[in-house]
């Protein structure tokens, strides 16, 4: 099921999305250039504060590693400098995960955070674009897992995960429009051969293609590419902005 | 001339057929919000929105409705007083916002014994002036070159309505803005308007039933993004409630 996104949905909020994928739905939401605590401002930027809020529960280190995560790699897509001595604020609430990551059973590494990240990498992006925060490039992220068989699963789906047998690594990755690797969190046993190859396929997911044919690899449920999705929530964006033009 | 070519995000690089075509070659290109210039020459959006070029004015910007207002200067802007030090007052502009100084001498023939003095949370509508990024803004109700406040002032009684900043541009905007619902309810009714950049108007009708009309009325036009004929019909189902 290709995602879903729902963008300025939050009044109160400068800028919010809702993003819908495989079974995941997290409600992000932006605040910024707001004023920012003395012992927290930087001089020369804009300090980022970024909250992840669990589905249910109050927030554990899992929510604080994630956390890090996001803040270092949302660093560098925000133009930081253009506001110094404030805070932008990015809050992110889980709102339903796939059934075998909330009921507890499947492996432990489907229970790691990692399966999350680029869930709230890309929700986050939605809503700083909601917020109208100058930006140095967008960002699109997906999780690729190596199974045991070597095989290539891409962002799975439940289903896909339930004929899965074992998983050896999962790896998460984050792009920018201009093809530069932004993050790449792994976790498991593989070898660089095997991560070079989990990269090369993230990076032609999330990427706009660019004509030249992709060599068909050994791929379950190919899912759209993320650079197109991002460009289509973003026209339907302005087109709603301006139909006061067109309106009678 | 405007015309909108293309939508754009963060770091879409603009392509030299977008950018407008000056007949005069010595007019420098003005860029707008939403664009940055990458010596020598790639300009690049910072935001996401639709691409809008002047060839008159030989500028290029993005146009974009969401998001908090971001102080520029020369912007008209209806601050609140949230509290007086010694010779300033500290408005806010948007809530929880870094807060701007306004001094207690920039309003018209004001001398330190002839200031006006205003309560906390009153209203003023000021101007904007020129700052750095590093420094908190600073505002003013006379203008420097004239010492005249200009219809800039303290906005005694009347209501404040949040209206987005796109609407707040176009009421600006006059005639372009393509708002005509101020002009028609003026027709009938009698009312003060004061538009705020930072997204708020202050409506004051005389009796509160005209102030919230008004007020309501303009959000309305803003929130169903309302043509001239929508307005034409949403005044005569205003004016008809009185």
């Amino acid at each position: 099921m290709a995602p879903q996104a729902l963008l300025s949905h939050l009044h109160r909020a400068d800028g919010s999305a809702t993003y819908s994928e495989k079974g995941y739905t997290i409600i992000g939401s932006v605040n910024g250039p707001v004023e920012v605590q003395r012992r927290d401002e930087l001089p020369e930027e804009a300090a980022i504060d970024v909250n992840v809020r669990p589905a249910a529960g109050i927030g554990s280190p899992n929510e604080r590693h994630l956390e890090t995560l996001i803040q270092a790699t949302l660093r560098h897509v925000i133009l930081v400098q253009n506001f110094p001595r404030t805070l932008i604020q990015v809050t992110l609430q889980v709102r339903s995960l796939p059934e075998e990551q909330s009921t507890g059973n499947g492996s432990a590494i489907l229970k790691s955070s990692l399966m999350l990240l680029p869930h709230l990498l890309n929700t986050a992006l939605l809503a700083l674009l909601s917020a109208s925060i100058p930006l140095s490039t967008t960002l699109t992220s997906t999780v690729v897992m190596i199974l045991s068989s070597g095989k290539l699963l891409c962002s799975p789906s439940s289903a896909d995960l339930v004929r899965a047998q074992s998983i050896q690594s999962v790896h998460v990755f984050a792009f920018s429009a201009q093809k530069s690797l932004l993050l790449a969190e792994s976790q498991g046993e593989f070898d660089i051969d095997e991560w070079d190859e989990a990269c090369e396929l993230a990076e032609d997911i999330c990427c706009k293609e660019t004509g030249v044919a992709v060599d068909e690899m050994d791929v379950d449920g190919k899912p759209e590419n993320l650079e197109g999705f991002l460009r289509d929530v973003v026209r339907e964006k302005v087109e709603k902005e301006q139909m006061w033009k067109t309106a009678p | 001339m405007t015309t909108t070519h293309m939508i754009v995000l963060p770091g879409d690089t603009i392509p030299a057929s977008s950018l407008p075509i000056s007949t005069n070659p010595n007019k420098a290109l003005t860029l707008g919000p939403g664009l940055r210039h990458i010596p020598p020459n790639t300009i690049k959006a910072t935001i996401s929105g639709a691409l809008t070029t002047d060839v008159r004015k030989n500028a290029t910007w993005i146009e974009y409705n969401s998001g908090r207002y971001q102080p520029s200067p020369s912007d008209l802007v209806i601050a609140i007083i949230a509290s007086s030090v010694s010779e300033s007052y500290t408005c806010t502009l948007t809530p929880y916002a870094p807060p701007t100084t306004l001094p207690h001498l920039s309003f018209e023939s004001a001398t330190k014994k002839t200031r006006p003095v205003l309560p906390l949370q009153s209203l003023v509508y000021a101007r904007i002036l020129p700052f750095s990024r590093y420094t908190t803004p600073e505002l003013t109700c006379i203008d420097p070159s004239t010492g005249k406040a200009d219809g800039l002032g303290p906005l005694k009684g009347g209501m404040v309505f949040d209206i987005s900043l796109a609407m707040a541009r176009r009421l600006l905007a006059g005639a372009k803005g393509g708002v005509m619902v101020l002009e028609m309810l003026a027709e009938k009714l009698v009312f003060e308007v004061a538009v705020g950049r930072n997204g708020v108007i202050w409506v004051e009708g005389g009796n509160v039933t005209v102030t919230l009309k008004v007020g309501m009325a303009v959000q309305e036009v803003d929130r169903g993004g309302l043509g001239v004929e929508g307005q034409r019909a949403l005044v005569e189902k205003v004016l008809r409630g009185l």
